[in-house]
């Protein structure tokens, strides 16, 4: 690691830490902020099903609490601190860092063994994308908020980030725990599965090489179930009140996604229907993308991590931030996209319109859903904006390798 | 950044400063329409549960006596100088006496070096017909805004307390709140009801009711006979109360008790386009400072509709008129089934009977922040192209071939249906954008807006005295602010592409947060907007003329001679003016100054900066 990103890292630790000390009421405002706490990761729940955890009541016999077990028997296990807490959500983000230096000094989102980018200079040095994820506005909000997505942030980065170093048997398993922790990250499995194939330059068949992998996630994921089941005192009911809840949406609490606005309209007898639809409208992408982008598997996975921080049940701008952060990597396409300038102010607009809608609508009463729904939609433009013009970077960046002669000519979608 | 072929050539940025005047130009000609018949629309009861001026009203004969009974006690104590300590326990004694639940608050706030205490006394009528899950409230300050006793005021809710009291009708409770002034005592007995205040400053509320469904105050202070009601609604940080509450207000006194009614301290209003205009004007200025007109201002952040009626002018009404008024209109609250919401919470009145919804007048604050988001746009491109020199030869070299190219393979292609299209490059094609240097731009900017804590500090934490002394040391430093801040940049040696962004920077900011704030605050987005408009237009120039021309403008707009113009509209002193700010920020929790020196101000410096700085460089 090079100085640069030391102090990076240090000043981002710094700041945090002394947000967290100087600022003591931040943490709590922003923990409230739907933007940032969702049902399924918000902090409070967290202390809540704690305390049911700790006083002998099972937390999952209610409807708050939505987390892993495995979480609540992390968070017992600790002397209650709330330093000790902030020190451990800053130590997940530098975790989160090191695994993104990891990949950007690797080169693999410009130089995979299939592919070598022609912008392949101008990558994304490690630092600039240390300084992209611990510097973003929305990565810091998001740790101050305590908000559980920090956790499964780190552990998708560091999943990715060992599949790039080309070690399967740790990515698989970090992809587990990622998944144990918020079930969408197994959407990103083929494409981790695939990265690990092409960096670790096995000789094996892709399939069996897949099933291979694969075995070791499911075996992992089944061992953290297990754990769970024995953390809970022998009853599977959690399964109903996490993964059911990601599945069936039955907190609709706003958040910046598409959902809850949508399933609060629904007639019930629909329900099921656009349920399915929409969980399998997020699975369709999978296919064609690892197909189109064989040769650069990870950003398969960045595109799947963006198309999952729109579509998810419950999204928050934890995801989008983890999405921008491995964004960042792919610096070197960067000139070939071509509503950088838009979308960003779209997404600052969003950033900005969305709390002063929340509050005309929750707090001044002048407002009402439909003010805060209407930002939920700009900022998912702005994010799929984002997500498809970097997919046509990426493509178009691709075609110029494979024909130099075409570079900088325009192109025209038909 | 790439755009559609049309919007991608440079001769479009020429005309971007044009479109930006335009929409100023659009901006401000709406507003002044506004008035017109054909865009304002006619007040009408959105509630028909108010059913306002629908009872008989029995407010008179032996009730005045009563009422002039009270009076005297007031008047008596006015005269001693009571304490506020004593004044709460005479009334409180009152209260009890009439049957009713009694509580008193003391509360002190400090603000500038200077302290605002007192006691609030105020009593509950538990509704004969209710649950105590919610409340009406009628108050009057014993001091009004202008710290004279507010004689009859106090009195007459008195009076209508032991009135109401025999009346089994109540469906909400009715509290009856006489606060020590007009100003800390509502916000710290608004605070204590909802649990927000800070002991043992302010004291929490013994006695509490449910929740609050709308607020009169009454500012009465004269024993003379009156000629009309003056309605004040402007709430705090420009919040607005529900307009159903105002037309009850009108309407009752209008069309029931044949009062007329005026607003915005415009008396004889004669409706004619410039009383309209006047009256609107005055409600975004009131609104734009957002501070607290009446002690009615304070309850509106939380949700709760309230208005302050003033009597004015010498006439034929008495106080028999006003308790009927009162009456009427309590009858009216107490028949509210939910909470205010049929109605218009953002608008503009532009009389007591004619008003402009949101829809309508929206567009003219926000046609201004677009005007900055499209400068900023525009200098993005600007940014991206390279120097002219380039340019051209970029341009001469690539055009012949790709012209033959194109003749060449356009039927092959089409054969070969490719996606490429290959006419030829316009000069600031994608692969031409140079690229930006973004890190000193942002790095800077994020510098004037953390600068901008210092004049938001300064003016809200030193003592009074010092307020002007130090407003004119802090105008002078900002006005060399930008000369300094610019020679700190050539530090860096920045190429003029770094002030090409950095204004695009500053002007996108400025436009997100100005139509952040034009849903939330319209008058003071429109206004600061105005204001900021010359940053919009200064640039780099050669010419000595318009160089000079340019920093006078910004010597002339900028928020500090706004504030001093905000003295003079007022007719107060600046150091007064300084004063209320503070106590804005201290007591009743005033975003305006966040606003102006946090928005505003970092804006002005950058323009500033601008201007010295890349001025030299065009020079060079």
């Amino acid at each position: 690691m090079d100085r640069r990103s030391l102090l990076i890292i240090i000043f981002a630790v710094v700041l945090r830490l002394s947000l967290f000390t100087f600022f003591p009421s931040l943490p709590d405002l922003l923990t409230n902020r739907v933007e940032l706490s969702t049902p399924v990761t918000s902090f409070k729940r967290l202390q809540e099903g704690l305390f049911l955890y700790t006083h002998g009541v099972s937390p999952y016999d209610g409807g708050i609490f939505h987390q892993a077990p495995l979480l609540l028997a992390f968070f017992t296990s600790l002397p209650s601190s709330s330093l000790l807490v902030h020190l451990i959500y800053t130590l997940c983000d530098v975790l989160s860092a090191l695994s993104l230096i990891t990949i950007a000094s690797s080169k693999v989102p410009a130089i995979t063994p299939l592919h070598t980018s022609s912008r392949a200079a101008a990558l994304c040095p490690p630092w600039a994308a240390a300084a992209a994820f611990l510097l973003n506005p929305f990565t810091i909000a998001t740790c101050l908020s305590r908000s559980t997505i920090v956790f499964s942030n780190t552990v998708i980065l560091a999943s990715i980030a060992k599949a790039v170093s080309g070690d399967a048997i740790p990515a698989m398993l970090a992809l587990s725990m990622a998944s144990y922790l918020s079930l969408y990250p197994v959407l990103i499995l083929p494409a981790v599965v695939l990265l690990c194939y092409d960096m670790s330059g096995s000789k094996m068949p892709l399939s069996s090489y897949a099933t291979q992998q694969g075995g070791v996630f499911f075996a992992a994921v089944a061992g953290l179930l297990g754990l769970s089941w024995m953390v809970t005192g022998g009853s599977w009911e959690f399964l109903k009140s996490t993964y059911g809840v990601h599945l069936l949406l039955p907190d609709l609490t706003p958040n910046v996604g598409l959902w809850w606005y949508f399933f609060i309209e629904m007639f019930d007898s629909f329900r099921n229907f656009f349920l399915c639809v929409f969980q399998l409208h997020l699975v369709i992408y999978l296919g064609g993308l690892c197909i189109r982008l064989r040769k650069q598997p990870l950003f398969v996975c960045t595109t799947m991590l963006g198309i999952m921080s729109i579509f998810k049940s419950y999204p928050s701008i934890g995801d989008t931030a983890l999405y921008l952060s491995l964004l960042a990597c792919y610096r070197h396409v960067f000139p070939v996209m071509r509503y950088t300038f838009f979308a960003t102010s779209t997404l600052l607009y969003a950033t900005l319109l969305g709390p002063a809608f929340y509050y005309l609508w929750i707090y001044a009463g002048s407002g009402n859903a439909n003010f805060f729904y209407a930002i939920t939609l700009v900022w998912c433009l702005a994010v799929t904006v984002i997500v498809a013009d970097a997919l046509f970077a990426v493509i178009r960046d691709e075609w110029e390798t494979e024909r130099p002669d075409m570079k900088g000519k325009d192109i025209v979608q038909i | 950044m790439a755009l559609p072929r049309p919007l991608r050539s440079t001769a479009l940025l020429r005309f971007l400063p044009l479109l930006s005047s335009i929409c100023i130009l659009i901006g401000v000609a709406w507003l002044l329409l506004l008035p017109l018949d054909e865009y304002s629309r006619n007040t009408y009861i959105s509630e028909n549960a108010l059913l306002p001026g629908g009872v008989h009203t029995y407010f008179h004969g032996s009730e005045q006596n009563v009422f002039r009974a009270y009076r005297h006690e007031v008047a008596a104590l006015g005269q001693q100088n009571a304490s506020t300590n004593e004044v709460a326990q005479v009334i409180g004694d009152i209260f009890k006496g009439q049957g009713l639940k009694v509580g008193t608050q003391k509360f002190k706030y400090e603000a500038g070096g200077r302290v605002y205490e007192g006691e609030n006394v105020y009593a509950v009528l538990e509704a004969p017909r209710g649950d105590a899950t919610e409340a009406v409230v009628l108050a009057a300050p014993w001091l009004n805004t202008d710290e004279v006793l507010n004689e009859s005021g106090v009195a007459l809710v008195m009076a209508l307390a032991r009135y109401f009291k025999r009346w089994s009708l109540w469906s909400k409770d009715v509290i009856f709140l006489i606060t020590s002034d007009a100003r800390a005592g509502p916000q710290a007995w608004v605070d204590a009801y909802h649990d927000t205040h800070t002991p043992p400053m302010v004291e929490s509320l013994p006695v509490t009711s449910g929740a609050l469904q709308g607020v009169i105050v009454l500012d009465y202070p004269t024993a003379a006979p009156w000629d009309r009601i003056h309605i004040v609604y402007d709430g705090t940080n420009g919040q607005l109360p529900n307009l159903d509450l105002f037309n009850t207000a009108v309407h009752i006194a209008g069309n029931q008790m044949g009062v007329r009614t005026s607003l915005q301290e415009l008396h004889g209003h004669t409706d004619s386009y410039e009383d309209r205009l006047r009256t609107m004007l005055r409600g975004m200025v009131n609104q734009g400072l957002g501070h607290a007109t009446g002690p009615h201002s304070v309850f509106i952040p939380y949700h709760i509709d309230a208005i302050t009626l003033q009597v004015s002018g010498f006439g034929n009404h008495d106080e028999v008129t006003m308790g009927r008024i009162v009456e009427s209109l309590f009858r009216s609250l107490n028949n509210l089934l939910e909470h205010f919401h049929q109605s218009f919470f953002f608008y503009l009145l532009l009389g007591s009977k004619k008003f402009v919804s949101i829809g309508t007048y929206l567009p003219s604050a926000m046609l201004i922040a677009v005007n900055f988001t499209i400068m900023a746009i525009g200098l993005w491109l600007k940014s991206g192209t390279k120097p002219k020199t380039v340019d051209a030869a970029v341009a001469i070299t690539e055009k012949p071939s790709d012209e033959k190219n194109e003749k060449k393979d356009t039927e092959e292609k089409e054969k070969k249906d490719t996606t490429s299209d290959s006419s030829p490059l316009p000069p600031s094609s994608p692969h031409l954008e140079s690229p930006r240097p973004l890190l000193l731009p942002l790095l800077f900017l994020l510098l004037t807006h953390t600068l901008s804590t210092i004049p938001l500090l300064l003016f809200n934490t030193l003592p009074h005295t010092l307020l002007c002394p130090a407003f004119t040391i802090f105008s002078l430093l900002s006005l060399c602010l930008p000369l300094l801040l610019s020679f700190t940049l050539h530090l860096f040696s920045p190429t003029p592409q770094v002030y090409t962004l950095l204004r695009c920077f500053s002007l996108l900011s400025l436009g997100l947060f100005l139509s952040a704030l034009a849903t939330l605050n319209f008058s003071l987005s429109f206004l600061i907007g105005l204001g900021a408009v010359p940053v919009t237009f200064i640039k780099p120039t050669k010419c000595k003329l318009v160089a000079v021309l340019q920093h006078l403008v910004l010597a002339v707009a900028n928020p500090m001679v706004a504030l001093v113009g905000v003295a003079v509209y007022m007719g107060e002193p600046l150091g007064t003016v300084l004063g209320e700010a503070q106590v804005g920020w201290e007591i009743n929790g005033l975003w305006t100054a966040v606003v102006v020196w946090g928005v505003w101000w970092p804006a002005w410096v950058v323009a500033g900066v601008g201007a010295w700085g890349g001025g030299r460089m065009v020079e060079n």
